[in-house]
């Protein structure tokens, strides 16, 4: 018990020390916040006209689907994406038969996950207006979750990062923001208010990169050679494991709630039941982490780790959501609401409404069977770095 | 002290570790010698219960070792081939965080502390984070760390890799100075001076199996390799060189001119009986010089190949 604490403590000592957590933890998330409440909200009380985009992607790539999805579920804008080639993009919209043309380049996945520099091409049509600025700011808004998500994620299996990289992306995020007028939104779907949605997914987006800084550390203390001191020690070999987990879990559990609290005092939101709110954040952060020991187990190096942990976490965070309101039906709404931040965000939705501890059991119940799932399917992942 | 037996360590395909054997006395400095690749680091992780045996067997202080053994590894003081050291953390820290895993606490920790920053030298820097320490300081503490609780037996994987001259003689001065403060040591490494400096006894490993185990002598025989004493001096005759002729140790000697050589076995052991005799036999030495085949050459004879590429 001892031993526990005393890794623990000085794992969390660490990383506070750092400051890596604050950051991804806490500051980008914020900052990103405030940068899509600024676009989402903008939209939401005006009548709009349909707009046509005309896009061209790489085939077979990762991240790309992403952003044109983010084009279609913009709120209140009704938007037709024609999927062309590079240059029939272009030419539509200067033609005007398209309001905007964006050009996805080569590798733009890959570019954004290993945090290098990608440059999507947009040409905006003559007639454009309001509109296609609204998509502009909400693609921007994407990509620079889409690669403070990858920075994170390297952020955390490697424990140590740059910091002027750090600032650089806090600051991207910040300046996003300005100059843009804070319109507070209409209520996105039966739950949670635009403003609310957005700072629930925020929050279980960077829950899904916070937790990384715990278990994922395994992996950066297997490449220091720390990790075969650790075992060279008088202690049962799984307390070394449970330690990472447990940081995770503190590490998790604090950024949600200052990220939640923080939310619902600058964009006036209010979640409800205080117990609740808790309980759903422990069952979200137990899920969250049980996905890092699966990662820890299949990833061989730092690297690896965090290319799985962004993918992973983007696909939950953009089904479950987070990056904008989706309306599924039928059997995606059910293979959705499975997804561990989408029970999450259902969860704030009816504590939001009044509901208590007696009435998020469904979200609950999802969110502690993802994580039971996931510790078992994690002990089934061959390991490949073979000492885990 | 430690007893291995038959160690076997598979990744896959590839035997990192094929039938490994040997024994640790209390007090012995043991080496492991190979080239990179050799599978030291995989043995030793298997002999301080970092990992698992595929099959074979761990002793230490008679007890089973393996990586459930919580007990046995309070024996063991382990010196990791890569910096095993926190970055963020000062020296201080680094040492306060193993000493408590080891089972220290309270007044007795702060002050092994005091004494171990003291030996390595960092009393000074101890409150300084170790990502501003040079290599040497690092590696230092790294030994620091393993030696903290006075473990009886202490696993060093290559503590001077990267170390420049100064801070590697450092290194082996206190290495030298453990197993006479009565320690075992079991050391790796893949310079040939260093295991005939430190070890008493070396075993050659090659590609997961142990080629060849014994003293530095031991070993050198086995190239049917001779140590050569070669002496210089005025008023050598028939005489001294029959002289020299009757001692056990000499096997041949040859005159030429002011000049004997001698082929011997054991050159450093037989050579004060050799000056003396020599000396005793009316030669008047100006120079004596002992030439040895050394562990890099048994190690090309046992394994066809160079022990550094
Ligand atoms: N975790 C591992 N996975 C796969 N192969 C490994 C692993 N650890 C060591 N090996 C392989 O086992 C062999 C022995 O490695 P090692 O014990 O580290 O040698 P040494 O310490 O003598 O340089 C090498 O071929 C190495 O590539
Ligand atoms: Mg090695």
């Amino acid at each position: 018990m001892r031993q526990l604490w005393t890794m623990t403590a000085s794992d969390l000592r660490q990383r506070v020390r750092d400051r890596s957590v604050i950051i991804f933890a806490l500051v980008v998330p914020l900052a990103l916040m405030f940068v899509f409440n600024l676009t989402l909200g903008g939209a939401a009380d005006q009548s709009l006209d349909p707009v046509t985009v005309a896009v061209s992607a790489p085939a077979d790539d990762t991240l790309a689907p992403i952003l044109i999805a983010s084009l279609t579920q913009v709120d209140g804008v009704d938007v037709t994406v024609d999927e062309v080639s590079a240059d029939e993009a272009r030419d539509r919209a200067r033609s005007g038969t398209a309001e905007l043309g964006v050009v996805i380049p080569e590798g733009f996945g890959d570019a954004v996950r290993q945090g290098e520099e990608t440059v999507v091409a947009v040409t905006e049509g003559d007639g454009s207006g309001l509109e296609s600025d609204i998509l502009l700011t909400v693609m921007q808004g994407v990509l620079a979750q889409l690669s403070a998500g990858a920075v994170t994620a390297a952020a955390g299996a490697q424990s140590g990062v740059p910091a002027e990289d750090l600032g650089a992306l806090a600051q991207q995020a910040a300046t996003q923001a300005a100059g843009l007028n804070l319109t507070e939104g209409e209520a996105a779907n039966e739950q949670l208010s635009i403003a609310g949605a957005l700072v629930a997914g925020q929050a279980g987006l960077f829950l899904l990169f916070t937790v990384g800084f715990g278990v994922l550390g395994l992996i950066a203390e297997r490449e220091q050679g720390t990790l075969a001191r650790l075992r060279s020690m008088p202690m049962r070999p799984g307390l070394i494991v449970t330690a990472k987990g447990l940081v995770s879990f503190i590490l998790g559990f604090v950024a949600t709630g200052v990220l939640l609290t923080a939310g619902s005092i600058f964009f006036g939101v209010s979640f409800g039941s205080p117990v609740a709110v808790a309980v759903l954040i422990v069952c979200a952060v137990a899920a969250a982490t049980s996905l890092m020991f699966i990662i820890a187990r299949a990833a061989r190096t730092a690297e690896q780790a965090s290319a799985l942990q962004t993918i992973l976490a983007l696909v939950l965070a953009i089904s479950g959501g987070a990056f904008f309101p989706l309306t599924a039906t039928g059997a995606l709404d059910t293979v959705l609401g499975l997804n561990p931040i989408a029970a999450f965000t259902r969860g704030l939705g009816i504590t939001s409404g009044g509901g208590g501890l007696g009435d998020i059991g469904v979200p609950v119940a999802i969110m502690l069977t993802f994580a039971v799932v996931g510790l078992a399917a994690s002990r089934l992942v061959p390991d490949r770095g073979r000492d885990l | 002290m430690l007893v291995a037996r038959d160690l076997v360590r598979r990744y896959g395909d590839l035997t990192a570790v094929d039938g490994v054997s040997f024994h640790i006395d209390p007090g012995e400095t043991f080496g492991l010698l190979g080239p990179n690749g050799a599978g030291k680091t995989t043995t030793i992780s298997m002999a301080a219960g970092l990992i698992p045996a595929d099959s074979g067997s761990v002793t230490v202080a008679g007890e089973p070792m393996g990586p459930g053994e919580v007990h046995v590894k309070r024996h063991i003081g382990l010196v990791p081939q890569d910096l095993a050291i926190y970055p963020e953390l000062t020296a201080r820290e680094n040492l306060m965080f193993f000493g408590r895993l080891q089972g220290l606490r309270g007044q007795p920790l702060s002050r092994r502390i005091d004494e171990v920053l003291e030996i390595i030298a960092l009393t000074d820097r101890a409150k300084d984070p170790t990502k501003e320490y040079s290599g040497g300081m690092k590696r230092r503490l790294n030994i620091a760390i393993g030696l903290l609780h006075e473990p009886t037996l202490l696993i060093l994987d290559e503590p001077t890799v990267g170390v420049d001259p100064q801070s590697r003689n450092a290194i082996l001065e206190s290495v030298e100075a453990l197993s006479v403060g009565g320690m075992a040591v079991l050391y790796t490494t893949h310079y040939m001076e260093e295991a005939e400096r430190l070890c008493d006894r070396i075993a050659i490993i090659d590609s997961g199996r142990i080629q060849a185990e014994g003293t530095r002598s031991e070993l050198i025989t086995l190239t049917g390799g001779v140590d050569h004493i070669r002496l210089a001096g005025a008023g050598q005759s028939a005489a001294t060189q029959a002289a020299l002729r009757a001692l056990p140790a000499v096997e041949q000697v040859a005159a030429d001119g002011h000049t004997l050589t001698l082929t011997v076995r054991d050159a450093p052991t037989a050579v004060a009986g050799i000056v003396t005799t020599a000396t005793g036999a009316g030669m008047t030495l100006s120079e004596v010089e002992i030439t040895r085949p050394d562990l890099e050459s048994v190690f090309l004879h046992l394994t066809g190949k160079a022990l550094r590429d």
